[in-house]
């Protein structure tokens, strides 16, 4: 179906969200009536991959695996159209809420991901980005597995690419160390999606993915962090899943047979979150078409207002990616939003209670918006040290670290699950240009001099937290410095290589 | 120096992704001189005389040096970290110890 236009076969009804490879709308089939969810992907080279992708996730049918109908190209734009799921993803609805989810509610999704999960695994499918943020639900609740952004088939050119990508904070540590992996890496990954259900984060989703993904496979594997709060079904389930050594993790099937599966509940208890959700989506669109039209002053269509709204709330943070360490650009639609609504919507932005059980504790170690981020770092942090006993040790901090205090939650959430690790893509991020040679000057002198602390004894308790505070962007600069050394040394030899293909390919 | 390098299959068969081929590769030394060095002088390099296979693998080893100089950044922070929070400590054990007085 790819020779129509495909405006002449759908009608877009709005936006619901946006991701690391596009942007996500609704959309009415008009033959039909049916409504579908189009994810629009920009391409700019690997067609043959993307299609072949597309071709695999079509073959898939189950209705624990979102249904993918076809694709269409629209100038530079692949269009993926698929099944619509009502509720969204399942990382939405906490976002949303403001929630986490009850062991009953994580047990329900948890089922429905596994049968999809054993679906795709035992067709030797490796999904590769199993999160919240992949778990779509149905308007009755049902899961299903969703964004095959970077799932492939394993044939042999999955050998050849060989690309680490992933999210950083799901991703095995088998995967992170690129030692060769199965489709147990998804087991791995539904563990810590399993504790994002119930804690609201992934393990170590509070600091620097760079740091995460160095301790992900030497540390210990991750649990819940406060384990009184939990039945020793699900902590033993979470328990099974986070096996280091992949030769000794359970698969899907075993997992389908866990105790706490077993308590999986009818989809219908899920009901009234997804109807919450829905409540919230509709009072935020209402809001923000009347701030936008105030803010204007235009007459503008309102459908298309209350949309950007929903996107928005989906937007990839550009302040914090603007530093481009292998964050894949995005198109920047921020612009695009009117500052009213960023003002409006920031507000919005708060913490996320961890179930219904309000206690101070819990709303405490949340309370690390943005805002008055920096003003309260002092008292947070030295909370902190009441767990001497994981600072000393390896020298590795307690991965509750508040670091990176700028950044609110929910710009945490986004980043976390729009960090991805690319590389070895062959185009650098399209925000992230390699500069020409004459803009290489590895001139950034860290904080530090290697080893020598003696000089911190001198400072001020005020220079110390200060230091504290900018630590992560100060490693973020010399990352940022080793990346664009490595992309300028890497060119010639990738334009070496297509030279030679070019010629190959001309005998 | 411009010896091919033998890919080292390291794979349990289970595997259906396999590890990256120039995990265990030795770097050649000119590799990391390369990837240090000021790039003033790269294009004296003339990366055409490779095959493309040798292109391939050091395409690979440059990533992993990256990512190998990515680890010693991180780990340098990480120290420099623990050395601010323990110093840091120490102003918060002397106000203890002041208010017990
Ligand atoms: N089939 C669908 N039905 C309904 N909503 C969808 C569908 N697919 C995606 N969405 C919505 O669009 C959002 C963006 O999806 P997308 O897959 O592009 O990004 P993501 O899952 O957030 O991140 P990533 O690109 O890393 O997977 C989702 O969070 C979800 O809210
Ligand atoms: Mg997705």
């Amino acid at each position: 179906s790819l020779t129509r236009q495909p405006e002449e076969v759908f009608d877009i009804i709005c936006k619901l969200g946006e991701g690391s490879y596009g942007s996500v709308y609704k959309a009415l089939h008009k033959e039909s009536g049916q409504v579908l969810a189009i994810k629009q992907v920009p391409v700019d080279t690997d067609l043959q991959e993307i299609i072949k992708e597309i071709s695999i996730m079509q073959q898939c049918d189950s209705p624990y695996v979102v249904k993918y109908y076809g694709s269409y190209f629209k100038n530079t734009d692949l269009w993926i159209v698929m099944e619509y799921c009502g509720a969204g993803s399942v990382s939405d609805i906490m976002r949303l809420r403001k929630k986490t989810l009850t062991e009953d509610e994580i047990a329900t999704i948890l089922s429905d991901t596994l049968k999809g999960l054993e679906y795709l695994h035992l067709r030797r499918k490796i999904h590769r980005d199993i999160k919240a943020g992949n778990i779509l639900l149905n308007s009755e609740g049902h899961a299903k597995l969703a964004d095959f952004g970077v799932a492939g088939q394993l044939t042999d050119t999955m050998a050849k690419r060989n690309t680490v990508i992933g999210t950083p904070f799901w991703m095995a540590p088998e995967v992170i160390q690129e030692i060769g992996y199965d489709c147990v890496a998804d087991i791995w990954s539904l563990g810590i999606t399993a504790l994002e259900m119930a804690e609201g984060k992934p393990p170590y989703g509070d600091i620097h993915p760079m740091r995460a993904i160095f301790m992900i496979p030497t540390k210990p594997p991750p649990s819940f962090r406060e384990p009184d709060k939990w039945s020793a079904e699900f902590i033993d389930f979470v328990s099974v899943c986070l096996v280091k050594n992949p030769e000794e993790r359970a698969n899907a099937t075993d997992l389908l047979n866990h105790v706490f599966i077993g308590n999986a509940k009818n989809p219908s208890i899920l009901n009234y979150m997804i109807q919450e959700a829905h409540e919230i989506r509709e009072t935020q669109s209402y809001r923000n078409i009347s701030t936008t039209a105030n803010v204007v002053g235009l007459k503008q269509n309102i459908t298309e207002e209350s949309d950007e709204e929903v996107a928005l709330g989906n937007q990839t943070m550009v302040q914090c990616t603007d530093e481009g360490t292998l964050v894949p650009g995005k198109g920047g639609t921020l612009s695009g939003s009117q500052s009213g609504t960023l003002v409006e919507l920031e507000s919005e932005l708060g913490t996320m209670v961890i179930n219904s059980d309000v206690d101070e504790q819990t709303m405490k170690r949340h309370a690390t918006g943005s805002t008055q981020g920096a003003m309260n770092y002092r008292p947070l942090f030295l909370a902190q040290f009441d767990k001497k006993d994981e600072l000393k040790g390896n020298g590795v901090t307690s991965p509750t670290t508040l670091d990176g205090p700028e950044m609110s939650v929910e710009e945490q959430q986004r980043f976390q699950s729009h960090f991805h690790l690319q590389l070895n893509q062959a185009n650098p991020a399209p925000h992230h240009h390699p500069p020409p040679q004459h803009d290489y000057k590895p001139q950034f002198h860290g904080p530090f001099s290697d080893g020598d602390f003696e000089f911190l004894k001198y400072l001020s308790y005020e220079e110390l937290q200060q230091r504290m505070v900018t630590l992560d962007s100060d490693m973020e600069r010399e990352i940022d410095e080793l990346r664009r050394r490595y992309l300028i040394k890497r060119q010639p030899i990738l334009d070496a290589m297509d030279t030679k293909r070019k010629r190959q390919q001309n005998f | 120096y411009l010896q091919t390098p033998q890919h080292t299959n390291y794979q349990p068969h289970s595997v259906l992704v396999p590890a990256n081929r120039y995990l265990l590769e030795e770097v050649p030394h000119w590799l990391n001189v390369y990837f240090k060095a000021r790039p003033d002088l790269d294009h004296k390099l003339k990366w055409d005389m490779f095959r493309l296979a040798e292109l391939d693998c050091y395409n690979g080893m440059l990533t992993r040096l990256f990512m190998q100089e990515m680890e010693n950044i991180v780990m340098r922070y990480e120290c420099y970290r623990s050395a601010l929070l323990v110093a840091m400590q120490k102003f918060v054990d002397n106000t203890s110890a002041v208010n017990k007085e």
